[in-house]
């Protein structure tokens, strides 16, 4: 059984992911699961207290939290703008949610499961990956602005505060779960494979993406002419 | 053991600040000087290194300027808002009432400061921690009496059993009605379900810079009792539909596979 699809330098692949963009999910990657497990030491009860001294305890998570929060804000606005244009060929893409968006997602559970389903032909990101663009990207630009109101209280006004503490708790929940289903979904899901070496690499194979995002790979074969 | 409090008489209070000065002495806090406001209030409000504070509040009314005067420090609520989301456990009630910290705790998440009703706690920048009125747990086990209430001139302050307090306070509120107060009021007796410290007031509460229907945030309620409980289940239920993904995906594919004879679907993985 194996866990993720071999890699296969020489089969005919075409590229999908600049180096910043990589780059870019990366690092907010890195930094999303440090910040999950320093602010989790938080909003877990007292039984996970001995996880504390991973961080230098309380304290330490504390300013872990609020370095990589830095980090978490300031990598993903340098590489939009260092990428501007794979950045906005990403959006266009999201919004031009279609008939065939839909019909993914409606048909992506049993895909998930493994059943085999006829999916119609897909642009650059599916159905699946442009809800999970729009969801992860709202709540992470949510809890990061209820974040700095949490660092900052005394410059909010009190009501703000205090909604700022629910509004952190469920945008980190509902990025962790996209997360943990995005996560599975581009390494572990046999389906999906190809894709992960799309991220690391930058690069997919031809057939591969020919029969997952068929609009996109047809469009690409006409820009090369 | 039963419940000790503060009783605070406003009609008795002088204004003298004794009792600010006394909590200022016994927990070595420095002075706080603020600027000139237009009247003879020290303080805007409490603040890390000042516990408790006289308010004044002036009026008008037929008979001329009516000058009030109320103390306001932690309240020590039976059912303190701060407790509940102290994400720490720092903040504890003490089993005669008391509303205390482990200072060893708190991380200065300020949690505590947005939650209380009554704005007590504060922000203590140098230390990064919040400070507030301890009701002088360390003197009252030593067999003391809280330092404000010790050096009460007038009498306005009294420390007991929050039962006994509260028949002396009922009295008074009696006396006071018949004698030119018709709104004396006693107040802490069922306010958020109770308070330790007491107050009697002559005249509604709103005019002493008290709320008179004082109540916890109800963002802060749910996120207590809503979020914080119930919505984190959900990234448990995600990670489980992956696990469940990943074996029935691999089940099917390899059901598939012997249907076909073995014969691999190449591009479908
Ligand atoms: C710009 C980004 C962020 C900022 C400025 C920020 C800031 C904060 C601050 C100030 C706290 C208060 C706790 C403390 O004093 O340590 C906190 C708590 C927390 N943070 Fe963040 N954070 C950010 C991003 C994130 C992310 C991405 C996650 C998780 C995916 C996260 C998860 C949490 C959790 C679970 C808590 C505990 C909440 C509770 O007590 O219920 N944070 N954050
Ligand atoms: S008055 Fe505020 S700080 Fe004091 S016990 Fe009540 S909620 Fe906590
Ligand atoms: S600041 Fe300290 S006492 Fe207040 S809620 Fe946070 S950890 Fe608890």
């Amino acid at each position: 059984m194996e866990l993720i699809t071999k890699y296969e330098p020489d089969v005919e692949r075409i590229e999908r992911f600049s180096f910043v963009a990589r780059f870019a999910h990366w690092s907010h990657t890195i930094t999303f699961v440090i910040l999950l497990l320093t602010g989790l030491l938080l909003f877990m009860d007292s039984r996970w207290d001995f996880l504390a001294v991973v961080f230098g305890g309380y304290r330490g998570a504390g300013l872990i939290h609020r370095i990589m929060a830095v980090i978490f804000t300031v990598v993903p606005l340098v590489c939009v703008v260092l990428n501007w244009r794979g950045f906005v060929e990403w959006w266009k893409d999201v919004f031009s949610f279609g008939k065939n968006d839909i019909k993914f997602l409606l048909k992506f559970p049993l895909e998930f499961m493994g059943f085999h389903v006829d999916i119609p032909p897909q642009t650059k990101f599916n159905g699946g990956e442009k809800m999970n663009s729009v969801v992860t990207t709202t709540s992470c630009i949510l809890v990061a602005i209820s974040g700095y109101i949490m660092w900052f209280p005394s410059i909010f006004p009190p009501t703000l505060v205090r909604l700022a503490y629910p509004t952190h708790d469920i945008f980190m929940i509902i990025a962790t779960m996209m997360v943990c289903m995005h996560g599975y979904l581009g390494s572990l899901h046999p389906g999906s494979g190809e894709s992960f070496w799309g991220m690391v690499k930058g690069t997919v194979k031809a057939d591969w993406a020919e029969h997952h995002h068929k609009a996109w790979y047809d469009k690409q074969r006409e820009q090369q002419g | 053991m039963a419940k000790m409090g503060n009783l605070y008489d406003a009609t008795k209070c002088t204004a003298c600040r004794g009792c600010q000065v006394a909590c200022k002495n016994w927990n070595q806090l420095p002075a706080v000087i603020e600027p000139f406001k237009g009247n003879y209030q020290t303080h805007e409000s409490t603040n890390a290194n000042t516990f408790t504070i006289v308010k004044f509040f002036e009026y008008d009314d037929v008979y001329g300027p009516k000058w009030y005067f109320c103390k306001h420090q932690c309240m020590h609520c039976e059912y303190p808002a701060c407790v509940d989301v102290c994400p720490r456990k720092a903040l504890y009630k003490n089993e005669w009432g008391a509303v205390l910290k482990d200072y060893q705790k708190c991380v200065g998440c300020q949690y505590c400061v947005y939650a209380c009703p009554f704005e007590i706690p504060k922000y203590h920048k140098e230390s990064d921690m919040v400070t507030k009125c301890t009701l002088c747990a360390e003197r009252v086990e030593a067999g003391g009496i809280p330092a404000c209430a010790k050096t009460c001139p007038t009498g306005a302050l009294q420390f007991g059993e929050r039962q006994e307090l509260l028949a002396i306070a009922r009295e008074r509120v009696k006396y006071l009605r018949a004698n030119g107060f018709p709104n004396a009021t006693i107040y802490g007796e069922h306010e958020l379900g109770g308070l330790n410290k007491l107050y009697i007031l002559g005249d509604v509460p709103e005019k002493y810079g008290l709320p008179s229907e004082p109540k916890v945030s109800s963002i802060t309620t749910f996120w207590q009792n809503i979020v914080q409980p119930w919505f984190g289940l959900l990234i448990p239920l995600a990670l489980a539909g992956s696990a469940a993904s990943f074996f029935t995906t691999r089940f099917l594919k390899a059901r598939r596979e012997q249907q076909e004879g073995g014969a691999t679907h190449g591009t479908h993985n």
